[in-house]
């Protein structure tokens, strides 16, 4: 506390009642000086001025521990000791002065109200004075010492409490702005008109490092404006000191300059202060470094964000097309992913529509996939994309600053392989982003639809190389139906190592084969080949199934390169025994149905060819009545990805069951039904028999031709086996048809008849076969032919030869049971 | 189609016997051809021949004609033919009924027909 309030100081109020006492004491001994009235006790005064002395000293000296009620004792003491030289000194005008002077100090430092009491203590003191040395004129003379200082005082005494309070008031004001301003965490500055600094707080030292003694005075372009932007400063503030508004204020963010010629960015908030008339500009300027860096931070976060995103998407897409290129480079053919690749390029792009244009080799371009459908114009675009060989826009629209259709050219090794283009309807167009990523995609998709192609007529090589080891043509087999259906795998461009084959033997048995060698393209195609045709020399020669499965592994084993394997199963059907009989080397079982109920052939399984040196085959036989049905298949029906094969084989067998009994319809039943649609991952291979029911009576029909006879005799031997013949009777029956046969073909064929025709019947014991053809029927003569006639003669009971107009028909006639024929 | 008749040459004693031995069904279709290539097995220095049919399921009159023909072969060139064809099976009755036993010896087995030869 300072100025005004030092007045009202303890200290003070000590001090000058101090100077009180000494003067009042000082006064009384001056009065001893001068001649006066005998009657005076000059002792009594000399003693009461030299204890005001004393008093004073006391004051004084005590300094800071005054009291406030020290100062009042102090005070009537003072009162008394007048009083009492009043008294000594007799009536004189100089007392009552004194008394004004307390009453005056009493005024001066105390409250009216202590003040009134100290007035009082006065008054009565005088009072009794007065009483006892004048009593004539007291009440004059009282009036005059005590109401002087009392109106005195009492105006005193307000005026010091106005002033007081006024002081208190812009102490307290001034000190709290003060202390706002120098404990603001931005600085604070003042300028005049020109720029001239008035105020500086705190902050402002902090903040530049000028004290306020240094800042003060100087202008601010000086100090702390950069040199390039002083002009602008001064303008600045030109126009803020002469903008109507009284209160005009601005922010703005400026570059400032540090004593120590740092500079930082700051952030200034000025405006206009106009006191009468007095124009100031102040401001509070903000260091904004930390700002600014948190903010060029979280530019380059969300810079870097976004950069990573884009990353991710081109990532993305570029991980899809891979995908898609890799999928196509394993299974897929062209069409998949043509149709992949217009479904992920409309995805990713977010277009309405995709096409690829594919080249032929006169680089003329035709739609190879479109989704949804094709896009208008689009055409014409991608003949312009593919002469420029440059991913580019097109917009109808010149309005729009993208492109409508978007278009990339795919190459591949430098050619023009097709071209991709890609639609949208506004607002949804194409700019520089999605040329990008198109121009990103295109190279890895050109490729992919080059392997695709390539893939595919590799593919198309590889099935016609698969389909030239199976058989081109089933055989007629007399009894039984054969189908079989061979699926290569989707998009597999290896060649398929499964193969099967039909070989009708002798005795009208017929071998049936499905394998599958493990090691694709050529090495197991041409594995393929030589099993096929090793298989069916050996079983030709006669040789039972398992010794014809044991040279065949002989010849994997030996000859076959890098361990070469395979799967085989080898059955041999003979429908004259009515049985069957099979060796498996690890092929999944075959199956047999059996009145409409499939079930697998277990039994007789061992290790593929090519795995051991020696390993042993064994052959199994299981009946096989007319009716049933055998079915071999290699593992691509009943393999899928993720399942366990038995249960492929369960399901192999239920789709069996509610299948025709028909070989072809149960074929095509079990590739509908157990093929994907997009085809299968492995080549599938069916082979179906079906040892058809022995009719009572039948009728067949062979071409006029030798290799007729062979299976026209198993056909023969299957009927007459069912029909109760026993083995010699089979044999003989067959062999005089046979020459029947012989004879129809000789000379039917001769007379350009292209078939015969042979029909049986039974009744009861008896058989009854005519053998009908399109010849004139030669007479028999000796030798070769005549021994023909012979035979049947002697091997029938009767034989017939009737000439008609369209042939000749022999008819031939023998009695079972009867111990062989009239010979 | 492959060939329903196979045929295995096999030489005895040196080169003095040639056994063919035929398996399969012998007829028309392959009749010619299979006494055509048992013909040829057959040298000039050989003292006979032997046609083992003992695994043959069937033969018919072609069979019996290309038999009869390799028997005026053999015995014009001073050799012998020998056939086997064990009884009771379907070629030995085909054989009896057309009466080959008067072109050449029908034996039960191909060790006593070699053995005839030499």
């Amino acid at each position: 506390m300072r100025a005004l309030p030092e007045l009202f100081d303890v200290r003070i109020k000590a001090r000058s009642i101090a100077y009180l006492f000494g003067a009042g004491a000082l006064l009384g001994l001056l009065t001893l000086v001068f001649p006066h009235s005998p009657e005076v006790n000059d002792l009594a005064l000399v003693l009461l001025a030299s204890s005001a002395i004393v008093v004073a000293a006391v004051v004084w000296a005590s300094g800071d521990h005054v009291r406030d009620w020290h100062i009042h004792a102090v005070l009537v003491s003072g009162v008394l000791i007048v009083s009492l030289a009043n008294y000594y000194a007799g009536p004189t005008t100089l007392y009552p002065l004194l008394y004004m002077w307390a009453s005056l100090y009493a005024f001066y430092f105390f409250r009216p109200i202590e003040a009134f009491a100290h007035m009082t203590v006065v008054g009565v003191s005088y009072a009794i004075v007065l009483s006892i040395q004048d009593p004539d004129s007291a009440i004059v003379r009282w009036l005059l010492a005590v109401g002087t200082p009392l109106l005195a005082g009492l105006l005193i005494s307000s005026l010091l409490r106005r002033l007081s309070e006024r002081a208190q008031q812009l102490e307290t004001s001034e000190v709290r702005t003060r202390l706002v301003l120098d404990t603001a965490p931005d600085a604070f500055i003042t300028l005049d008109r020109d720029g001239v600094i008035l105020s500086w707080n705190a902050a402002a030292d902090r903040l530049f490092g000028y004290p306020a003694s240094e800042a003060i005075g100087r202008t601010m372009r000086a100090l702390i404006v950069p040199p390039e932007f002083g002009e602008r400063h001064d303008e600045r503030r030109q126009a803020l000191i002469v903008s109507d508004s009284p209160l005009a204020a601005e922010s703005f963010e400026v570059e400032f300059v540090r004593r120590d010629g740092s500079r930082f960015p700051g952030e200034a908030t000025v405006s206009k202060v106009d006191i009468r008339g007095q124009v100031f500009v102040s401001g509070f300027i903000t260091d904004v470094t930390e700002r600014v860096r948190r903010e060029a931070e979280r530019e380059a976060l969300l810079r870097e964000q976004a950069a990573r995103a884009e990353a991710e998407r081109v990532a993305d897409l570029v991980s899809s097309l891979q995908a898609l290129v890799d999928a196509a480079l394993a299974h897929r053919t062209l069409d998949d992913i043509l149709r992949e690749l217009v479904t992920q390029v409309r995805g990713v792009l977010d277009a309405d529509a995709a096409t690829i244009y594919l080249a032929d080799e006169g680089e003329r371009l035709s739609v190879g996939a479109s989704t949804p459908g094709e896009i208008a114009g689009g055409d014409e675009f991608a003949d312009t994309v593919a002469q420029a060989r440059e991913a580019m826009l097109s917009g109808d629209d010149p309005a729009t600053e993208g492109g409508r259709l978007v278009g990339v050219p795919l190459l591949a090794e430098g050619e023009v392989t097709g071209v991709l283009v890609a639609c949208g309807t506004p607002p949804r167009v194409f700019g520089g982003e999605d040329l990008t990523l198109l121009r990103l995609a295109a190279e890895r998709v050109g490729l992919a639809i080059a392997h695709a192609r390539v893939y595919e007529r590799e593919h198309k090589i590889a099935e016609t190389l698969q389909r030239s080891l199976l058989p081109d043509h089933l055989p007629t087999l007399p009894g039984l139906d054969v189908a079989a259906r061979y699926l290569p795998a989707a998009s597999e461009a290896e060649v398929g190592g499964d193969w099967y084959d039909v070989i009708p033997m002798a005795g009208g048995a017929v071998g049936l084969v499905m394998g599958d060698v493990a090691g694709k393209g050529l090495a197991g195609a041409s594995m393929v080949g030589r099993l096929r045709s090793a298989l069916r020399a050996y079983a030709l020669e006669g040789h039972d199934g398992a010794r014809v499965v044991e040279q065949l592994n002989r010849l994997l084993w030996t000859e076959a390169e890098d361990s070469q394997m395979a799967t085989m199963l080898y059955v041999i059907v003979d429908p004259a025994a009515n049985s069957v009989r099979w060796v498996n080397a690890g092929h999944p079982a075959p199956l047999m149905v059996v009145a409409g109920e499939p079930g697998f052939l277990e039994g007789a399984g061992s290790v593929p060819l090519g795995v051991l040196p020696f390993p042993t085959y064994e052959e199994v036989s299981a009946p096989m009545n007319p009716g049933s049905t055998l079915l071999l298949y290699t593992d691509g029906l009943v393999e899928r990805p993720g399942e366990n094969i038995d249960d492929g084989m369960a399901e192999l067998a239920a789709r069996v069951r509610e299948a025709p009994e028909d070989p072809d319809a149960l074929c095509d039943h079990l590739l509908a039904t157990l093929v994907p649609a997009g085809g299968a991952m492995d080549d599938v291979a069916i082979l179906t028999l079906r040892n058809l029911p022995v009719p009572e009576r039948f009728t067949a029909e062979f071409p006029a031709e030798p290799e007729s006879l062979a299976p026209m005799r198993s056909m023969l031997r299957r009927w007459l086996s069912h029909a109760g013949a026993d083995e010699m009777e089979i044999a003989e029956i067959t062999t005089a048809c046979g020459e029947a046969a012989t004879n129809a073909i000789e000379h039917g064929g001769a007379s350009g008849g292209t078939s015969f025709e042979v029909s049986g019947s039974r009744n009861d014991r008896e058989v009854e076969l005519a053998v009908r053809d399109q010849g004139s029927w030669r007479e028999e003569r000796q030798g070769d032919h005549g021994r023909g006639l012979d035979l049947m003669r002697t091997l029938m009971d009767s034989v017939g030869v009737e000439p008609t107009d369209e042939g000749t028909v022999v008819s031939l006639r023998r009695r079972l049971g009867a111990g062989g024929g009239s010979a | 189609m492959e060939d329903l008749v196979q045929v295995e040459i096999e030489e005895r004693d040196g080169d003095d016997v040639v056994v063919a031995r035929l398996t399969g069904e012998l007829d028309i279709a392959g009749a010619e051809r299979t006494g055509l290539r048992i013909a040829e097995a057959v040298p000039s220095s050989a003292r006979g021949v032997v046609v083992d049919m003992t695994d043959l399921e069937f033969i018919d009159s072609s069979g019996v004609s290309m038999l009869f023909a390799l028997a005026r072969r053999v015995s014009s060139r001073r050799q012998e033919l020998r056939v086997v064809a064990p009884a009771g099976r379907p070629v030995a009755r085909v054989l009896q009924i057309v009466e080959f036993e008067r072109a050449a010896p029908v034996h039960a087995d191909v060790n006593s027909a070699v053995a005839e030869i030499a």
